[in-house]
């Protein structure tokens, strides 16, 4: 297919809509979707020699962007193939494991695709896995981090068309809740959220957490609420004690409070009334047109998840594991 | 600091006037900047002049000859991807220079329509623009061609090779930053906002050295934010937009406000102002966030030497709709009872139409230029909305759940009645032409969303059109009364700006293709030519070799076919294009006898 593409049709390369699972096989590699540094899925390693590889094939400086303009065209030939990562050793996670882990299974290398998150789930599916990115063109086989949740896969738009139509949401590998960490320094007990109108609280900015701080319950919380830019920001506000807790995704949450003192900071036990989602399901994607590669995928999650494995990738990372009721027959 | 200001806008129209020496530059000079809507031979500022009037003293086409207006050049702008071309022209010496989709500059023979240079940005990985591909134009000064990128930086490449001399970072794109607006030169310095991802940023109107690129000052455009001024490399403190956090925000909310500033700015000479427009507050939901949340949809205007606000209006308090209030504000004299009235007007996205006074932004009037506004019962004697609570979208406290929030239907819809395509002032009819839309949406809370792996409540909506027959009107609006003079319909949504000339004629584009020349004081259609393809770009006219010319970008694309919904049907079949045409009318078609007007 690429060798046809190429030898023929260079117009419409760029329009491949993805690729099947012999296609991966044959070319040795899976391209992997994940969120670019988001502790502790997707964490990217720090680098001096980091370097733009999507743009062109220029190689850029050292560290900084590249200062010259030389009339590279940014976007990139039409024969490039739109399927190219970066090598899996340039971050860690738990979704960098379990892609790993895939990878390893189908007897390909890992690259990774280090996903910029749009607004919402919806552009990431549509900028990174059924149409490419709107500058770059990039695309990926398979994404992490999807939810599984049956609602969300058949939503439709204004005009009642299935909105994710063109991928495959499959493969749930955990469940996501919210949890509280607490500094007993300044607060002791954290049974119930009413606390939360007494003592500041830190939340991403742009979250449910934050959405539900500052509007259930007629705002009572609003004033408390203290807004940071991720989720470790909040936690050094709490470790600084700027904030006397944290809401965020229990795997967040949990795996940050792993790597702090357990005797100060406690993780709370408490209910959130009225937040909407309690739980949900995370799964992965792979474009609409092959499934053989949706089987496969699949099939390697039920193994990892039935053996432990993705009990063992949690625990390494100091998150809270909970296995999906997909699995409980 | 008011007598400082005002010494200085009289100095400004002394030097002006007796044509003194601006800074000593080659090429493109402050004294050029300033007097661009006053000459004709070439156009030099965003606009066509800094008051944004897209005005001509032109008049060689005009009712009698513009039938033999004709093509003399199409500049096809090329790529793999086209997704609409918003620039205007800008012409100096003979050279025209234009910018494309996707962060792309050409400087092109104004007369022959070759290629002199192109210039691409390179643009990194991590990229993911907020808002549109689009960029709508470059400022020129000195011999400098100067424009922002969709990573965030302003850019100044050299007129003659297209080669960079300086490249500044404006905002991090990776937090969803992007540039998509012309900036302007002010008295030397390049005056730029920025366009937001909407979430965790807070808006910012920035001056940089337009010779090196050095920061000049920044002003925050969200309460509670310091302003700095940069002397000899030094950053220093130069007061905190609205005095202090926390008077419009409850909580901590203001440490993200957001309120881009991503439509750029206009200036008068005469006030020695600028005024820059800005975007929504975030949250996007308006529960979240009680109070007026400056300076959210206000326009501010903005002392250039140092950055300080000198006065606000906000148009939509509260925003719950995303109404913005970045639209662009006119300045304009008119007289009333013998005297003078120093205006400035702007069509908000929220559907009325207001006249300040800009030198203290104080409200003279405002009314509805659309035909359905139903967010608000009017405005009060203070220009202030009074809100009609039932059509503001629901707290997002009811929709926990897990259910769909309720649907509120609200008219304008978010796109407005007017978006960024810049409406034109005549001097000759003392009449604003606005390209305006009729739409309306319904909007919710939206439960089923995620962000990033984490549950999420997202903003669901859909627009719709209000008339079967028609989204865009092109409406003749008189700021003195209110009144709509003369309208003219159209099927597809208006998204292109518009330029009005002493020819006695008003030209803009639709998305349809044809760019278009009305009658001024009628509405009469006297000129219809197709481009091929839809036209979001603002026309621009000038004299070059003693003949009137007039060029138009033409491709489809912008914000209306993101949206999508049963106002995509409208535009799904437009095709997208990337073509600069341009018309001359040949001294043989000159009339001498001109129609009386």
């Amino acid at each position: 297919m690429k060798i046809f593409c190429v030898a023929v049709l260079l117009l419409f390369c760029g329009q491949t809509v993805a690729r099947s699972l012999e296609d991966i096989v044959d070319s040795g590699r899976i391209v992997v979707a994940v969120y670019d540094d988001y502790y502790p899925f997707s964490i990217r390693h720090k680098s001096n020699d980091r370097v733009d590889t999507y743009g062109s094939d220029a190689v850029g400086s050292s560290g900084a962007e590249a200062e010259t303009d030389e009339d590279e065209n940014a976007l990139g030939d039409l024969s490039t193939d739109p399927y190219r990562g970066v090598p899996a050793s340039s971050g860690t996670g738990i979704d960098i494991d379990l892609a790993a882990a895939i990878a390893e299974s189908l007897d390909v290398e890992l690259e990774l695709i280090w996903m910029t998150a749009g607004e919402t789930t919806e552009d990431d599916l549509r900028n990174y896995l059924w149409k490419g990115h709107i500058i770059h063109g990039v695309k990926a086989d398979l994404m992490m981090r999807v939810p599984y949740d049956r609602d969300y896969t058949l939503k439709r738009d204004d005009i009642g068309l299935l909105v994710h139509e063109l991928v495959h949401m499959f493969g749930p590998y955990h469940v996501e809740a919210w949890q509280v960490a607490h500094d007993t320094k300044n607060l002791p007990e954290l049974p119930t959220v009413s606390l939360f109108s007494y003592h500041p609280v830190g939340v991403e900015v742009d979250s449910i957490p934050q959405l539900y701080l500052t509007s259930a319950f007629n705002g009572r919380f609003r004033e408390q609420a203290r807004q940071f830019n991720s989720l470790q920001a909040a936690f050094v506000g709490m470790v600084d004690e700027k904030v006397h807790a944290v809401m965020g995704i229990r795997s967040q949450v949990t795996a940050l409070h792993s790597q702090l003192d357990n005797a100060r900071f406690e993780l709370a036990e408490n209910a959130f009334p009225l937040i909407g989602r309690q739980q949900w399901d995370i799964g992965v994607a792979v474009h609409n047109d092959y499934r053989a590669l949706g089987y496969a995928v699949g099939d390697v999650i039920t193994e990892k998840t039935l053996n432990g494995e993705l009990q063992e990738i949690f625990t390494k990372y100091g998150a809270e594991y909970q296995m999906p009721d997909y699995y409980n027959y | 600091m008011q007598n400082n200001r005002f010494m200085k806008a009289a100095a400004l129209s002394v030097m002006f006037a007796l044509g003194g020496a601006g800074t000593a530059v080659a090429g493109v000079t402050d004294k050029d900047i300033l007097a661009d809507q006053m000459t004709t031979d070439d156009v030099v500022s965003n606009g066509m002049g800094l008051r944004g009037q897209r005005f001509s003293t032109l008049d060689k086409i005009n009712r009698d000859t513009i039938q033999d207006m004709r093509p003399v050049w199409a500049f096809s702008m090329g790529g793999e991807k086209q997704r609409g071309q918003e620039t205007q022209p800008m012409i100096k010496d003979g050279v025209m220079y234009i910018t494309g989709s996707y962060s792309r500059v050409w400087a092109v023979d104004a007369r022959s329509g070759e290629e002199l240079w192109q210039y691409e940005a390179r643009l990194p990985d991590g990229i993911m623009p907020c808002c549109d591909v689009i960029n709508r134009g470059v400022a020129l000064y000195g011999d400098l061609v100067i424009f922002g990128t969709l990573d965030a930086k302003l850019v100044a490449l050299n007129k003659d090779t297209g080669k960079t001399v300086w490249k500044k970072k404006v905002e991090d794109y990776k937090a969803g930053y992007s540039i998509s607006a012309a900036p302007i030169v002010v008295d030397g310095k390049v005056i730029t906002g920025v366009a937001g991802g909407e979430f965790g940023i807070v808006g910012k109107v920035r001056a940089y050295d337009a010779q090196n690129g050095d920061l000049v000052w920044e002003r925050p455009t969200v309460e509670g934010h310091m302003g700095y001024v940069y002397e000899d490399g030094k950053k220093i403190e130069a007061g905190i937009s609205g005095g202090a956090p926390g008077k419009t925000w409850p909580a901590d909310l203001w440490k993200s406000g957001g309120a881009a500033p991503w439509l750029g700015g206009t200036y008068d000479p005469d006030v020695d102002l600028l005024f820059f427009g800005t975007g929504n507050p975030a949250p996007w939901n308006s529960h979240q966030r009680p109070g007026d949340n400056y300076f959210s949809s206000s326009r501010l205007a903005i002392d250039p030497d140092n950055g300080e606000i000198v006065w606000h209006f906000q148009t939509t308090p509260n925003d719950g709709w995303d109404y913005d209030g970045v639209n662009e504000l006119i300045s304009f004299d008119y007289e009333h009872q013998g005297k003078t009235i120093k205006a400035a007007a702007t069509a908000d996205r929220n559907g009325f139409f207001y006249v300040l006074n800009r030198e203290n932004g104080e409200f003279i009037r405002g009314f509805p230029f659309v035909d359905k506004i139903n967010w608000a019962k009017g405005l009060d004697e203070n220009g202030r909305p009074i809100f009609n609570d039932a059509n503001r979208p629901g707290n997002p406290a009811n929709s926990e759940d897990g259910k769909k929030g309720e649907t509120v239907v609200a008219a304008p819809s978010f796109l407005g009645g007017k978006n960024w395509q810049p409406m034109a002032y005549s001097k000759d009819t003392g009449l604003f032409y606005v390209p305006s839309n009729e739409w309306e949406m319904d909007i919710w809370n939206e439960p089923t969303a995620y962000k990033k792996g984490a549950a999420y409540l997202g903003a669901g909506f859909t627009i719709s059109s209000i008339e079967e027959d028609y989204i865009g009107v092109l409406r003749a609006i008189d700021p003195k009364t209110g009144e709509t003079v003369w309208r003219h319909n159209n099927y597809a949504p208006l998204w292109g700006g518009a330029l009005a000339t002493s020819g006695g004629l008003v030209f803009t584009g639709n998305p349809e293709g044809y760019l278009m020349a009305f009658d001024d004081r009628t509405g009469e259609v006297v000129y219809k030519f197709n481009t091929g393809s839809g036209i979001v770009g603002s026309p621009v006219t000038w004299e070059m070799d003693g003949e009137q010319y007039v060029s138009v970008a033409s491709g489809w694309g912008g914000a209306v076919p993101l949206w999508g919904g049963e106002v995509a049907q409208r535009v799904k079949d437009l095709n997208q294009g990337g073509t600069i045409w341009t018309f001359k009318l040949p001294k043989r078609y000159e009339n001498t006898n001109l129609a009386a007007k």
